[in-house]
C-alpha cells in the first residue's frame, strides 16, 4: 500500500466522539434507511428509488415519468424538427462570417510553394509562339493527324511518346478520341512517383485549348532539360475534357473497360499531383481560374489549392479566381455566393473540369484556367506551372496534411468540415426525431383524449392511478398503454419504395439522347399522379389504420435521416441540398395537436391539400425542371452529362436522387395523399 | 414426417432469394468476400480458397501464414470439383443457411423458450411458430450478405444452432457432438458449454425416466464433448500430414490475435494502440472478460439456459476477438424465440435504428479510409464502437424483459408497472 507512510496524517483526523454527535444531530441513522430502501422480496435485485420521506416533494417521481407522455412533449418533435432545419440553414449563412471562416495556410512543410527561382520565359516564348501554330495548323483536323503532329513534337523534345485510343458510349451517343502521352523520367528519381500535366485539346467549354496545350508541349521540352526532378513527369494530351482524361486515369490503374478503352503501353509510378492547363484565349489574360471540384463532390486535399494560389497570387502576382466568380469583392454577399456556387457543383457531383476524372483515384488535381482580358502573359502561366511543379516535386509523401473536406468562399478563406458538417447533419436529424416521435405516437392506442370535448362531457376518460412508493398520481389509462405495432406491410412498403427507385434510374441512365425530353415529361407527369394511384391502391381493399400510416411515415423518414447522414459525410453539399428539399416531408401526414388521437380522415382536409401541393412543387422532377430553367439549360442536356457521368465516370448523384429522395418523396405524397 | 407448406414455401423463397443474387449478380459474392464486415481472418473465404489451392498442391496449408481455419473444412471443399466450384460452393452455403434455418424452427418448436422444466413464463402465449422465426433469419438482409460472403463462421452458426436444436430435442450426446465440431471449428462455443449442458439436463429431467445425479451428468458429457474434439483433432493430425503444427496456426490466431486486420468488434483497435509489453496482460483481460460472462449467466438464469446461450451469443458477438455480422445475425436470429418478452424491451426501436445508421456509416468510413484516403482508422473505429454500442443495448434490453418476465411471476401485483434498477 502507497499510502501506508501517510499513516501519521490520522493525527489531522476529527475525533470519534465528534463524529459521533454531529450523526446524533443530523440523525444520519434515522435517514438512511429511508435512503434506498431494498425490497425484501426480491432479495434486493430491485430495489426502488429514494424516498426522502419530507412533505417537499409528493408525487415528483410518478410525476415525472407521466411527463415523458404528456401531449405536450408529443406536440414538440415537429417544432423541434422545425428548430433544426432553421439551425442548419443559419448557421450556412454564417458560415462566410471571418468569425467562422479561415485564412488558408500551408499545412505541408515540404511544399514550400513560391520558394524556387523560376526560368521559364525568354526564349521559351519563341518555341511556345511555334508550338501555337502548330496546334493552330492541325486544329479542326482529323484525330490520327493532331496524334501524328504531337507525337512529332514529343520525340523532338527528346521524349518517347505514347497513345491510348478509347471509347465511351451513353445516352445512344458516342464519345471517342486518342490521348498522347509522354513520361519524362526523373534523373534522381526511381519511377515509383510521378506528377501529372494535362492539356485537354478541347476545354469543357469545347473551345480549342490552343494555349494551353502550346504551353503544355513547351513545357514538356524545358522540364526535360532540369535534371533536379525527383518524381517522373507525365506529359498527357487529351482530346478532350470529360472522356479522355477518365480513360486514361482508368488504364493508368487498370480499372479501364476493355475492349472500348485500350491500356498504355507505358506507365510510371503512383500518381503525386495532377495539374491541368487550360488556355483556350489567344489574347494575354487577366486572372487564374481554379477548378477544383472532383466527381462525386470529392475533392483534392487545400495544400494543391493553396499551393497553387500562393505561387500564383503571392510569387507571379497573378489574382486567383474560383466558381466563376469573376470579380470578387470580399463581401458578405460574394463570399456567400461563391460558397453556394461551390456547394451546387459539388453536389451535382460532375466533372468540372479534367482533373475530376482523377480525384477518385485519391491522386489529388486542379485545373487552372486562364480568364479574362489582362496584362498576364502566357509565360507568366507558365512560370506558375512550373513553380507548382517544383513544389509537387519537393513532396515526401502523398497530400495528406491539409483538408480534404473544405467550402472554399475565396481564394484565401475556407471553412473545414467540423464547421460547416453540423449544418447538414442537424437538417438530417431532423428526419430522425420525427421519425422517433411517429414512432413513440404508433405505439398509443387511439382512444379519443382531452381535445375531442363532447365525448369528455359524456364520460371521463378512463383513469389509472399509480401508486409508487407511496407517491400517487392519476393518468388517463390509455395514455399508458403501449399497444403492439404491425410492422410487417408499413417497413415492406418502404422497402419496396427504395427498390422502385432502380426503375426510373435505369430508365434515365440507359435512354437514348433522343427520347431523353419525351421521357422525362411522360415520367414527370406520372409522378405526379403515382401519390394517388398508390394511395388508391393501398385502401384498395381495406384502408390502412393510423398505426400504420404513422409507422409508414416513421420508417420511411428513418431511412431519409440515415441516407442522408451518412451522404454528409461523403458528399456534404449534396445531402444538405436534398435535406432541404425533402424537409417538408416531416411534416406531413397527421396534425399535430391534441386531437392527434383521433382518426386523422376527419379533419385537416385543407391541409392535406396543402401539403399535397407543396411535395408537388418539391417533387424531384419539378425540382429538376426548376432548376434547369433557372439556369437556362436544357433538361436533356443535363440528363445526357448525368448518362455520361453514370457509365464514365461513376457518377452517384442520380442513385441518390433515385433511391434516396424519390422514394421518400413517394412515400411522404402517399401518407397525405387525401385518397388514402 | 408432415411437412409444412408454408415453411417450404418460406425456405424455398429465401433460397430462390439467395439463388438469383449469386447468378444476377456475379460480381456480389466476390465483392461481400472482400468485406472486413463479413471476411475475417478467421474465417475468410478468400484465405479458406488460398488454403485448398496449397492443400491441393501437397503444401501444408498454414504455411505462409495466411490460412487460419479448422483443416477439416479442405477436404470438404476439395471434394467440389474445381470447373463448378463457384456454383457449387453457393449451393452448398445455400444449404449451410437453410439447415440452420431448420434449426432455428426445431429450436422455437420445441417452446423451450418459454417453458422450461423450471420456469413458466407468464406470456408464454404470445410466440412466433419454427417457420416464422426460421424466415426471420433466412430473411435477415445480415444473413443474407453473410450467406453471399461466404465466410467459414457459417460452418459454425449451423453446428451451433444444431447443438441447441439436439439439446432441446433431449439429444444430449449429439448436442455434444455439434458443440464439439463448433467448437473445433471456431474455438469461441467451447464457451456454450455448461449453458447446454444444463440445458440437456433439464431435457432429460422433463422426460421423467431415471434421473441422473447433476455431477455425473456433466461429467459424462464434458468427457462427450472433449471426446468429439480430441475425435476431429486427431482426424486433423492425420489430414495435415501427421502435424500438429495447425493448432498453433488455428486456435493460436483465434487466441492470441496476431493478425489485426479491422473488423466489426472492439479488439483490432485496442491491440493495434497497445504496447507490445502489455499485449499478453490484455489478451487475458479481454479473454477472461469474455469467459466471465458464462458462469454468471448460468447461475442467475439457470432457470432458462435457452436464453443464457442466446446473451452469451450476443456478446461472442460484440467482445469476441474476430467478430463479424454472421454472428450478429446469429443472435439476431435466436432472439424471436423470445417473442413473448418483446413487448418488455424497452428500446428496440433506438438500439435497431442505431445499428442501421451504424451499418450505413460503417462502409461509407471504411470507404473514407481506405479508398478516398480522406478519413482515418479512427472514423471507422467509431462507428464499430456504435455498432457495439448498439448490440449491447439489444443483449442487456433483452435481459432486462427476461428478468421482468421473472419477477412478474414472483409478484404479479407489478405487472405493468415500471420499476427501475438500482
Amino acid at each position: 500500500m502507497p499510502l501506508d507512510g501517510l499513516g501519521y496524517l490520522k493525527i489531522l483526523a476529527p475525533p470519534e466522539k465528534v463524529l459521533r454527535w454531529i450523526e446524533g444531530k443530523l440523525n444520519l441513522l434515522g435517514r438512511l434507511p429511508h435512503y434506498v430502501s431494498i425490497d425484501q422480496k426480491t432479495y434486493g435485485r430491485y430495489g426502488v428509488l429514494p424516498t426522502t420521506s419530507g412533505p417537499s416533494l409528493p408525487g415528483a417521481e410518478a410525476s415525472l415519468l407521466l411527463l415523458r407522455r404528456d401531449p405536450r412533449i408529443l406536440k414538440a418533435p415537429p417544432y423541434v424538427s422545425l428548430l433544426l432545419i432553421l439551425i442548419g440553414l443559419t448557421s450556412l449563412f454564417l458560415l462566410p462570417l471571418d468569425y467562422y471562416s479561415r485564412h488558408t495556410y500551408i499545412s505541408e512543410n515540404a511544399l514550400l510553394p513560391g520558394q524556387v527561382h523560376t526560368y521559364f520565359g525568354g526564349s521559351e516564348q519563341n518555341i511556345f509562339n511555334a508550338y501555337k501554330h502548330e496546334v493552330q495548323a492541325v486544329a479542326g483536323k482529323e484525330q490520327h493527324e493532331i496524334s501524328n503532329k504531337l507525337e512529332e513534337i514529343f520525340n523532338s523534345a527528346g521524349l518517347k511518346a505514347a497513345r491510348q485510343k478509347y471509347q465511351f458510349e451513353a445516352a445512344g451517343n458516342r464519345y471517342t478520341g486518342e490521348n498522347v502521352y509522354s513520361i519524362l523520367h526523373a534523373p534522381r528519381g526511381d519511377a515509383t512517383e510521378a506528377i501529372v500535366l494535362i492539356a485537354a485539346w478541347t476545354n469543357m467549354d469545347g473551345e480549342l485549348n490552343q494555349s494551353g496545350c502550346a504551353l503544355v508541349l513547351t513545357l514538356a521540352r524545358y522540364f526535360k532539360r532540369w535534371s533536379l526532378w525527383s518524381k517522373d513527369i507525365i506529359i498527357l494530351i487529351t482530346s478532350d475534357s470529360k472522356a479522355g482524361p477518365q480513360a486514361w486515369a482508368d488504364a493508368y490503374h487498370n480499372e479501364h473497360s476493355v475492349p472500348a478503352v485500350e491500356p498504355l503501353p507505358m506507365k510510371s509510378g503512383a500518381l503525386q499531383g495532377v495539374v491541368v492547363v487550360d488556355n483556350a484565349l489567344n489574347h494575354r489574360f487577366e486572372s487564374l481560374h481554379i477548378v477544383y471540384d472532383g466527381i462525386n463532390g470529392q475533392l483534392p486535399n487545400l495544400d494543391l489549392f493553396n499551393t497553387a494560389t500562393a505561387i500564383a497570387s503571392g510569387q507571379m502576382g497573378i489574382s486567383v479566381v474560383l466558381q466563376r466568380m469573376w470579380k470578387h469583392g470580399d463581401s458578405y454577399r460574394e463570399r456567400l455566393q461563391t460558397m453556394l456556387r461551390g456547394m451546387v457543383s459539388q453536389g451535382l457531383g460532375h466533372a468540372s473540369g479534367p482533373h475530376s476524372c482523377f480525384i477518385p483515384y485519391h491522386v489529388d488535381a486542379i485545373t487552372l484556367q486562364a480568364v479574362g482580358d489582362g496584362w498576364q502573359d502566357e509565360m507568366a502561366m507558365g512560370r506558375c506551372v512550373e513553380s507548382t511543379f517544383r513544389s509537387l516535386n519537393n513532396l515526401l509523401e502523398k497530400f495528406h496534411q491539409s483538408f480534404f473536406f473544405y467550402l472554399l468562399m475565396q481564394a484565401n478563406r475556407f471553412v473545414s468540415i467540423g464547421t460547416y458538417l453540423p449544418s447538414a447533419m442537424l437538417v438530417a436529424v431532423n428526419f430522425s426525431i420525427m421519425a422517433i416521435a411517429l414512432w413513440i405516437r404508433s405505439g398509443r392506442s387511439t382512444v379519443p383524449t382531452i381535445g375531442s370535448k363532447k365525448k369528455n362531457e359524456e364520460k371521463e376518460p378512463e383513469m389509472e392511478v399509480i401508486r409508487q412508493d407511496g407517491m400517487v398520481a392519476i393518468a388517463p389509462k390509455h395514455r399508458l398503454v403501449i399497444v403492439e405495432r404491425e410492422l410487417f406491410l408499413p417497413i415492406t412498403l418502404v422497402v419496396a419504395s427504395h427498390f422502385l427507385g432502380v426503375i426510373p434510374l435505369y430508365i434515365f441512365n440507359h435512354a437514348s439522347q433522343s427520347a431523353f425530353s419525351r421521357t422525362f415529361i411522360i415520367f414527370a407527369q406520372a409522378n405526379m399522379l403515382l401519390p394517388s394511384f398508390l394511395a388508391a391502391l393501398l385502401s384498395y381493399q381495406s384502408p390502412l389504420s393510423t398505426q400504420q400510416r404513422l409507422l409508414l411515415q416513421c420508417f420511411s423518414l428513418l431511412l431519409l435521416g440515415m441516407f442522408l447522414a451518412t451522404l454528409a459525410t461523403l458528399n456534404f453539399s449534396l445531402a444538405f441540398l436534398i435535406g432541404l428539399l425533402a424537409a417538408p416531408l416531416s411534416f406531413v401526414g397527421q396534425p399535430y395537436s391534441t386531437t392527434s388521437y383521433e382518426n386523422p380522415a376527419s379533419g385537416g382536409k385543407v391541409r392535406k391539400l396543402l401539403m399535397t401541393i407543396v411535395l408537388q412543387l418539391l417533387s424531384p422532377p419539378a425540382v429538376m425542371l426548376a432548376a434547369c430553367k433557372a439556369w437556362d439549360v436544357r433538361v436533356e442536356d443535363v440528363l445526357v452529362e448525368a448518362a455520361f457521368g453514370w457509365t464514365a465516370h461513376g457518377l452517384w448523384t442520380q442513385v441518390v436522387v433515385w433511391c434516396i429522395w424519390w422514394p421518400a418523396w413517394t412515400v411522404g405524397s402517399v401518407v397525405c395523399s387525401p385518397l388514402l | 414426417m408432415v411437412l409444412d407448406r408454408r415453411k417450404i414455401g418460406l425456405f424455398g423463397a429465401a433460397a430462390v432469394l439467395r439463388l438469383v443474387l449469386f447468378v444476377a449478380f456475379p460480381s456480389l459474392p466476390k465483392l461481400l468476400a472482400g468485406r472486413v464486415e463479413i471476411s475475417t481472418p478467421i474465417t475468410s473465404f478468400k484465405r479458406l480458397q488460398e488454403g485448398l489451392f496449397l492443400y491441393t498442391h501437397n503444401v501444408s496449408p498454414y504455411d505462409g501464414g495466411i490460412f487460419h481455419q479448422a483443416p477439416l473444412l479442405l477436404p470438404l471443399f476439395g471434394l467440389i470439383p474445381t470447373a463448378a466450384f463457384a456454383p457449387l460452393t453457393s449451393l452448398l452455403y445455400i444449404l449451410l443457411d437453410l439447415l440452420s434455418a431448420e434449426a432455428l424452427a426445431q429450436i422455437a418448436d420445441s417452446g423451450e423458450s418459454r417453458q422450461t422444466r423450471l420456469y413458466k413464463s407468464p406470456r408464454r402465449d404470445l410466440s412466433w411458430d419454427g417457420a416464422t422465426v426460421g424466415a426471420a433469419y433466412l430473411f435477415n438482409p445480415l444473413t443474407i450478405a453473410a450467406c453471399l460472403g461466404r465466410p467459414t463462421s457459417l460452418f459454425t452458426n449451423c453446428a451451433l444452432l444444431y447443438a441447441i436444436a439436439k439439446a432441446c430435442e433431449r439429444r444430449a450426446f449429439m448436442a455434444m457432438v455439434a458443440l464439439g465440431l463448433a467448437s473445433y471449428l471456431s474455438l469461441y462455443p467451447a464457451l456454450f458449454l455448461p449453458p447446454l449442458i444444463i440445458l440437456c439436463f433439464d431435457a432429460r429431467y422433463k422426460t421423467g425416466n431415471q434421473v441422473p445425479s447433476v455431477l455425473s451428468f456433466a461429467l459424462t458429457h464434458t468427457i462427450a464433448f472433449l471426446g468429439s474434439i480430441a475425435c476431429f483433432l486427431l482426424e486433423s493430425f492425420l489430414l495435415t500430414g501427421g502435424s500438429w503444427e495447425f493448432i498453433s496456426s488455428t486456435y493460436g490466431v483465434h487466441l492470441l490475435l496476431p493478425d489485426l486486420t479491422p473488423n466489426v468488434g472492439l479488439w483490432w483497435y485496442f491491440f493495434i494502440e497497445m504496447f507490445d509489453s502489455f499485449r499478453e496482460f490484455f489478451l487475458g483481460v479481454f479473454w477472461l472478460h469474455l469467459g466471465g460472462y458464462v458462469g454468471g449467466l448460468c447461475v442467475r438464469l439457470r432457470t432458462q439456459p435457452l436464453f443464457v446461450i442466446t446473451t452469451l451469443l450476443g456478446l461472442c458477438a460484440i467482445f469476441k476477438p474476430y467478430p463479424s455480422i454472421s454472428d450478429t445475425a446469429l443472435y439476431l436470429s435466436l432472439l424471436p424465440c423470445y417473442r413473448h418478452i418483446f413487448p418488455l424491451m424497452r428500446y428496440t426501436f433506438f438500439a435497431l435504428a442505431t445499428l442501421l445508421y451504424a451499418s450505413l456509416l460503417g462502409p461509407a468510413f471504411y470507404y473514407l479510409w481506405i479508398y478516398a484516403g480522406s478519413g482515418n482508422a479512427n472514423f471507422f473505429y467509431a462507428i464499430t464502437l456504435v455498432w457495439s454500442l448498439g448490440l449491447s443495448v439489444i443483449v442487456s434490453d433483452s435481459l432486462f424483459a427476461v428478468l421482468r418476465d421473472e419477477w412478474e411471476v414472483e409478484r404479479p401485483e407489478m405487472k405493468g408497472k415500471d420499476v427501475r434498477q438500482i
